[in-house]
């Protein structure tokens, strides 16, 4: 039984960043247990989590968002199945810092070939962007030397979660 | 793991097992710490990794920055295993590495996390590395989780949390201190090492409040404190509020002693030995207060336990050198421990023994030690040795049987410090007890014959050249002395002739063979070695007729040089050849003045080193020099004391002059050293008008003015005083510069032929009853005041007003008196509240003096003092009490 366990067992790491306050936390929560509160502090340094969904095991690294902890995002991402960089889509303002931090990330020779999923979050807000303006604003299009993918989630109400859970299954066993 | 192990097998000779990482690389194992980014992570050699890293760091490897901050990141990744032994390596690491405060940040929210996590040991050691890491920022931010930990049920996690408060204080004290309740509460714990740090933090906390930390100690001394450590702690602290409170000696009752007393026969021995080791550090502590401790320390000398022995004896050691009488119960057993396993055991226990012994114990002990020197290192030796020098010195009646010890040992091999010591202690005795002279001698010649340091046969050779002519039969020397001609390099052959001519300066009776000793010398391959022999032979006569030896040959072979070396050096290299000879006068006596020199090349520039300001510090025997130089003042007799010089004018003015007052039996002379700051002027005929209406019992005698005072060129002018011989009389003198001022011309140096007199305001000097006063020191002060007795004793208390501290007021007292500190009395330990300090000193007509002085801090700044002094005349006790009450 046991080895038969292990031989259906799916393994997979993925990196989770973004500017702060964008929700990274909290998707971590929502993958995990589906909970969702208000009231979150910010994270200095990183939460490792692990989730299991179906048969696959995701080890997940939830970086913080704040400036300083920027320059050491790439040393987290090394090596993982997927870079999920999460955009706070109801806060215009700040896109184009999202921006380039992204594309600053995308250009590191170590991260080449990662898949990227964007997620843009809060769309519960009014005024959050569309999928075809985040796609836009961010730049997506741009982005030619590996898979990327964009959603519309917001982590308070679940929607659109499901999505990025078979996304991620699916990218795990595309990996091994 | 077992490889090792084979290896040890296949090795038969090898006899210690070492350790597994022995010859581990730095290179290889930062390849090997790759396995921490493996995605299938094995936390069983991740471990091992971690070890091997931490090894290296511990062997005083170095990361580079770059090699760091891969290893740091690599290991963060690890926090995804929940590997609990895993863990605690990673904390470890992040300790140990300790990267930069950018970098170290990415574990905060990790460690936070582990902080709160179900686990103790995850929460005890995260708790350490998170105030390892941490600022005042984020501190502030998990300080509700670290008071909560300090009243843990967990005593790892209480622990953790109080030691982390410990370390936090020196950086964040404010924060710390709000914690004051919960640490208080953790005093009470019932777990032992949670106990010992949360007093620890506590004492720290309020180390600064006197009152609250004796608050603290008597709270805690009535009994509340279970674990052995914190009772230690609690004992330390004691001591050092029984040591800032003042203690009422006269009642003999010491506040906080009965607990020390009753710690005695506390069940843990750290207790029971810290207990008696602050008894024998209390402040002038008593025979009846001592007695306890010194029984249970007794007790301790016969355990089993080496660490027991070792501690017992170290502190007898100490008590004996205070209270030797004390520790003399003790003697039985310390014999014993003379043939201890323990080599410094034994050391020590041969120390106190030699301190405390008596008479009729040198013998048996000598014996005894005489078997045991062999076995010890030579630092042990040379205490030894030292002790057995003070021996000496207290039982001189035993130099016999100590000097052939000491003889002995020379012959034993040994490096130089412990030669040193050796000869050191012989020529000690020597000086000291005559009787021991001629076997000492003897035994140096021996030495000498076969001695590798060339420092120590020159020192004997010189010391041999003074004390060997007057012994009763000097010839015999000689062989040994001529020997080191043959025998030795070249620096021991000059050292040799020089000894030689010694001999021959003062026993004519070997002089004509001396003579010939020293014309086989003048063919030395040496320079050296050849124009000493040359020049003594000129000076002592060498041309076969053996004539008396005149004084001033005696001057120059036995006087010392009374010019500093420095500014030989400095004359030396300035003179260049001529046919002027190099004239040894010309070079200044001292190091920023130049009175001789003056009085005979006026105008030269002087060779000191640059731009003197005024105020020569001197020696008596300087001083003596160059009074004694001077004619006038040749037949006052024997110089009694120099005072520090005195400031006569404000600082930057025109002239600069300060005075130096000697005083003599019957007269007192003022040597006023003189700077002119003006360049533009030459001052000279300069003298210094005394007015002495104002100290009737002294009367001008001499004067002798400065022919010349060049710019920036000190000089001195002397005036001399007779008073009435022996009696400290005191008066008031005011100062005017009198001088014939000379205009220069900056540019040439050239001076004006006219001159104008001109006067110039000094401000007064005083002769006070302190300046009758030498600094002379006792060895045992309680020896020499009970022995003084208390015919002449005269006691009294003086308010010494508002003081910055009480160490100032004591110095303030001691430099009024002028008296020499006894037995280190004059350090005021920090935060005392009162303070006694034991002064002895000469006064004139050489009248032993003695004086108590215990000071107290009577409200917060004013200092009262008690004031006892026993002398040999009452009259000087009076004059002493009113030195003070004048000052």
């Amino acid at each position: 039984m046991i080895k038969l366990c292990l031989f259906f067992k799916q393994e997979m790491e993925l990196s989770l960043i973004g500017l702060q306050n964008a929700g990274k936390t909290s998707l971590v929560n929502v993958v995990a247990t589906g909970g969702y509160s208000e009231d979150m502090i910010p994270t200095v340094g990183f939460n490792m989590r692990k989730v299991t969904k179906g048969n696959v095991t995701i080890k997940l690294w939830d970086l913080g968002g704040q400036p300083r902890f920027r320059s050491m995002w790439e040393r987290y991402c090394r090596a993982v199945s997927a870079i999920v960089y999460v955009v706070d889509a109801a806060d215009p303002d700040n896109l184009s810092i999202s921006k380039s931090e992204l594309h600053d990330l995308l250009s590191k020779p170590s991260l080449s070939g990662i898949p990227l999923l964007v997620l843009g979050n809060k769309i519960d807000k009014p005024g959050a962007l569309s999928k075809p303006a985040l796609t836009e604003e961010m730049g997506l299009k741009s982005i030619t030397d590996r898979e990327v993918c964009c959603f519309m989630i917001s982590c308070k109400n679940s929607t659109n979660i499901d999505q990025v859970i078979d996304w991620l299954v699916k990218h795990s066993k595309s990996k091994s | 793991m077992a490889q090792p192990l084979v290896k040890k097998d296949d090795d038969r000779d090898d006899e210690a097992d070492y350790s597994p990482f022995l010859g581990i690389e730095k290179g290889a194992v930062l390849q090997e710490a790759r396995v921490f980014n493996d995605p299938q992570l094995d936390p069983r050699r991740c471990s091992q990794v971690i070890t091997k890293l931490l090894y290296l760091l511990n062997q005083g490897e170095s990361f580079t920055k770059v090699e760091a901050t891969e290893v740091f990141f690599a290991v963060t990744k690890l926090f995804q295993s929940r590997d609990i032994g895993l863990r605690r390596m990673v904390y470890m690491m992040i300790k140990e590495l300790s990267p930069s405060a950018d970098e170290v940040i990415i574990v905060t929210s990790s460690l936070m996390k582990d902080m709160t996590s179900k686990t103790d040991m995850y929460r005890a050691n995260a708790i350490r590395v998170l105030c390892r890491i941490t600022d005042g920022t984020l501190l502030t931010q998990i300080e509700r989780y670290l008071k909560q930990a300090i009243v843990d049920k967990n005593p790892v996690v209480a622990s953790a949390a109080l030691v982390s408060g410990i370390h936090l204080l020196q950086t964040n004290p404010e924060i710390v201190k709000r914690w004051s309740n919960e640490v208080q509460e953790a005093v009470q714990s019932r777990a032992a090492l949670v106990q010992f740090h949360a007093l620890a933090l506590l004492h720290q906390i309020r180390q600064n409040d006197r009152l609250a930390v004796n608050k603290l100690v008597t709270s805690l001394t009535r009994g509340s404190v279970r674990s052995p450590l914190a009772q230690c702690l609690l004992i330390r602290y004691t001591s050092q509020v029984i040591r800032e409170s003042a203690n009422n000696t006269q009642t003999g009752d010491r506040p906080f002693y009965d607990f020390l007393e009753g710690c005695l026969r506390h069940k843990a021995e750290m207790v029971i030995f810290e207990a008696a080791r602050a008894i024998t550090e209390l402040n002038g502590v008593t025979s009846r207060e001592l007695t306890p401790a010194i029984t249970v320390l007794q007790l301790f000398l016969s355990s089993s336990k080496p660490v027991l022995r070792f501690a017992a004896v170290r502190t007898l050691n100490k008590v004996a050198m205070t209270h030797p009488m004390a520790v003399t119960n003790c003697n039985i057993d310390m014999e014993s421990l003379i043939s201890d396993q323990n080599r410094s055991i034994a050391t020590l226990a041969i120390t106190t023994l030699l301190k405390t012994g008596n008479e009729s114990s040198v013998d048996r002990l000598m014996k005894q030690i005489t078997n045991f020197m062999s076995d010890i290192a030579d630092e042990f030796k040379i205490v030894v040795v030292e002790a057995i020098r003070s021996l000496c010195l207290k039982f001189p009646l035993k130099h016999r049987s100590l000097m052939n010890f000491l003889s002995n040992i020379l012959r034993e091999e040994g490096g130089f410090e412990y030669k040193k010591a050796i000869v050191d202690s012989i020529v000690i005795l020597i000086r000291d007890i005559p009787e021991a002279k001629e076997s000492g001698l003897l035994h140096l010649c021996e030495f000498i014959e076969d001695c590798e340091f060339t420092y120590l046969s020159t020192q004997i050779l010189h010391f041999l050249g003074i004390e060997g002519p007057k012994t009763s039969d000097p010839s015999k020397y000689i062989r040994y002395i001529y020997n080191r001609v043959h025998l030795e390099n070249a620096t021991v052959r000059a050292g040799a002739v020089s000894t030689l001519a010694k001999f021959g300066a003062m026993v004519d009776s070997l002089k004509p063979r001396i003579f010939v000793l020293l014309r086989r010398c003048v063919f030395d391959n040496d320079d050296e070695v050849r124009d000493r022999a040359t020049l003594y032979l000129n000076t002592l006569g060498g041309d076969g007729a053996v004539v008396e030896t005149g004084e001033d040959v005696k001057d120059f072979l036995f006087g010392s040089l009374d010019i500093p070396l420095v500014n030989l050096e400095n004359s030396l290299k300035n003179y260049e050849a001529s046919e002027e000879p190099f004239d040894i006068n010309s070079v200044p006596r001292e190091v920023k003045t130049q009175p001789l020199a003056e009085k005979k090349a006026p105008g030269k520039k002087p060779t000191g080193l640059g731009a003197p300001p005024p105020g020569p510090p001197s020696t008596v025997d300087a001083y003596e020099k160059l009074l004694s130089s001077i004619p006038e003042f040749a037949n006052f007799g024997k110089l009694f004391k120099s005072s520090a010089p005195v400031e006569l004018t404000e600082a930057e003015t025109e002239y600069a002059v300060n005075v130096v007052k000697h005083i003599f039996d019957g007269h007192v002379v003022f040597q006023y050293n003189c700077t002119n700051t003006i360049p533009e002027q030459l001052l000279e005929n300069v003298i210094v008008v005394v007015d002495a209406s104002e100290a009737e019992e002294f009367a001008e005698v001499a004067s002798k003015p400065l022919r010349s005072l060049p710019y920036d060129s000190p000089g001195q002018t002397f005036v001399a005083f007779e008073k009435p011989e022996g009696v400290p009389a005191v008066g008031k003198f005011s100062n005017m510069l009198r001088f014939i001022v000379k205009e220069v011309d900056p540019s040439t140096g050239e001076a004006e032929d006219d001159g104008v007199e001109d006067e110039y305001q000094l401000e007064d000097l005083e002769v006070v009853a302190a300046d009758y006063m030498l600094k002379v020191g006792v060895s045992n002060f309680r020896n020499a005041w009970e022995s003084m007795g208390a015919d002449f004793e005269r006691v009294d208390e003086y308010g010494l007003g508002p003081r910055d501290s009480l160490a100032e007021a004591v110095n303030a007292v001691i430099n009024l008196l002028g008296m020499q500190p006894c037995e280190g009395t004059e350090v005021v330990p920090n935060n005392s509240r009162s303070h006694t300090c034991l002064l002895s000193g000469v006064y004139i007509g050489n009248v032993k003096v003695l004086v108590r002085l215990q000071f107290g801090l009577d409200g917060p700044k004013d200092v009262a003092m008690k004031l006892a002094v026993r002398s040999e005349d009452e009259v000087v006790s009076d004059a002493i009490h009113e030195i003070v009450a004048s000052g």
